[in-house]
């Protein structure tokens, strides 16, 4: 399941010291978080609703700017402005909670979207797509298991197959990293391994960094290189996973009943 | 009812009475009238059949002029909303459109089309610019509500894909909102069709044209021809755009069928 992070281990992807945000003037909803994130590697993110896991990740892509502290993106600093960044910005597939699909255009143009910086003006305008971006989308829609299902509209499709469009949408971005909003929260238990699984096989051939919040930490340590936790914007915990066992554990200003009751809080979910 | 509320109605009732005498509003001379409604009645009946001929095809250039204006207005107004939507913009740029805007809907399309009869002369192409301009500052404010209504997550989820804003539109903006928009758009053609009909009065083309020169010369009977048949054109408008409105607009809306183009 899980991609070797052996050789890498010096390569951080993704940097960030001290960093402090809000969305209005007086509450933080991020708060002096430091990690460090592996290339190559499953990153997890796991906090209860409203813990500001979902902030770490638009700051990861530019979408949002800290109020204090550093951000590094592959040693880049996130700005949308920056053409530069802009450039990298089509290196990280983000995929938000609502998946964020046209509803009303097919699963193929849904898919299609993740190659539109690849594209040039008049192509864009005029909605004409390269034949080898075609094929690319083609296959990675039959890669994702909606091979078929080109044509649908995006609103016919069940909750399971919204997901794997928006994971084919970010595929086709041709990602370095990717960002993936509870991508299979209230999804059955099956469903949400499946997916799971595919994003993990992906990540293998791609050597794609992958930093997904849940809020289930079951799923998390299942699946993940590394787990953060999250309480109230503040990084409680970060643990290093290999196999079964639990490899490093490291703890934040938390005493160790703190922590006691965060694991019962998440497993009650 | 109480007190207060009988003595609300008394004053109702007196002002309207009050007002009707002031303006010669007279219940009595609308009861004296009705007979006159059976003379158009009989003079309708002895118009020649030619007549329908025209008439029929006055409103066909009357539907040709709300046609064009319609078509050419929301084509300008696209572009205008898109810079008037606040979600796609700053400040510095939908301020100065959105004036803009509200300053040519300030103008009823009868006072556009007098300005357009000065400058280029009676007929209907100065009704056609009468409508364009009306359309353009009507549907543009409809249109910015509906994109700016528009669900953020394909806006945020897309954006951050490092796309250009004209793709953005291309690919986001207007899938997302194509079924408001032509919804708009039928509304907008129905109106139109009722409004270039009395644009005529002022010269500037259409059925009204006809119709205010038959009742300058007393002919109601002919003028009543016209009025009818633009009447039943209204209605089969209303009906078509009606199926139109079902077949794409509301299954859209609830997510059972769609228009993306």
């Amino acid at each position: 399941m899980r991609s070797s992070i052996s050789t890498i281990s010096t390569n951080k992807i993704i940097q960030m010291n001290e960093v402090w945000t809000s969305y209005d003037s007086k509450n933080y909803a991020v708060k002096r978080v430091n990690l460090s994130i592996d290339r190559g590697t499953n990153y997890a993110i796991v906090g209860q609703l409203g813990s500001g896991k979902s902030t770490l990740l638009k700051l990861m892509n530019g979408m949002m700017s800290p109020s204090k502290g550093t951000i590094k993106i592959d040693y880049q600093k996130p700005n949308m402005n920056n053409k530069q960044f802009k450039l990298m910005m089509h290196k990280i597939g983000y995929i938000p909670q609502n998946l964020g699909l046209i509803k009303n255009i097919t699963v193929l143009e849904n898919t299609l979207i993740g190659a539109l910086p690849r594209m040039n003006k008049f192509q864009s305008m005029f909605k004409i797509f390269p034949d080898e971006e075609i094929q690319e989308a083609k296959k990675i829609l039959k890669l994702v298991g909606l091979s078929g299902k080109e044509e649908r509209k995006a609103y016919m499709l069940s909750g399971g197959e919204k997901r794997r469009v928006a994971i084919a949408r970010a595929f086709m971005q041709k990602p370095t990293i990717l960002l993936a909003d509870e991508i299979v929260s209230e999804l059955d238990h099956v469903t949400a391994r499946e997916i799971m699984n595919l994003i993990v096989d992906a990540q293998k051939r791609m050597n794609l960094t992958a930093i997904m919040v849940h809020h289930d930490m079951q799923l998390a340590l299942e699946y993940a290189n590394r787990v953060a936790v999250i309480k109230d914007g503040e990084k409680i915990l970060e643990i290093g996973v290999e196999g079964d066992k639990i490899v490093d554990f490291q703890t934040g200003d938390l005493t160790a009943e703190e922590i006691m009751e965060m694991y019962s809080n998440e497993s009650k979910k | 009812m109480n007190q207060k509320n009988n003595l609300i109605v008394g004053i109702i009732i007196a002002l309207v009475v009050v007002a009707s005498y002031n303006v010669d509003a007279n219940p009595v001379e609308f009861f004296e009238g009705i007979p006159n409604l059976a003379i158009v009645a009989k003079e309708m009946t002895h118009v020649e059949a030619e007549l329908f001929a025209i008439a029929f095809w006055s409103m066909f250039e009357t539907i040709q002029m709300a046609f064009i204006g319609t078509i050419v207005g929301v084509a300008i107004s696209l572009p205008l909303s898109m810079f008037a939507a606040r979600n796609l913009n700053n400040k510095y740029v939908y301020g100065p459109v959105r004036a803009i805007l509200a300053a040519i809907r300030t103008f009823p399309s009868i006072l556009w089309a007098i300005l357009f009869v000065i400058m280029v002369g009676l007929g209907p192409f100065a009704g056609v610019l009468a409508i364009i301009m009306y359309t353009v500052g009507f549907v543009a404010k409809l249109q910015y509500e509906a994109i700016e209504t528009i669900d953020s997550d394909p806006m945020d989820a897309v954006s951050s894909i490092g796309v250009s804003k004209w793709q953005l539109i291309r690919y986001v903006v207007l899938p997302e909102s194509a079924p408001h928009l032509l919804s708009q758009m039928l509304y907008m053609f129905d109106y139109n069709v009722r409004q270039t009909s009395i644009l005529g009065l002022v010269g500037a083309g259409g059925i009204g044209f006809y119709i205010i020169n038959y009742i300058k010369f007393f002919e109601y009977g002919k003028a009543a021809v016209f009025m009818i048949v633009v009447l039943v054109t209204v209605l089969i408008i209303d009906w078509i755009s009606v199926k139109i409105r079902d077949k794409y607009i509301i299954k859209s809306q609830h997510g059972m069928e769609v228009v993306t183009k």
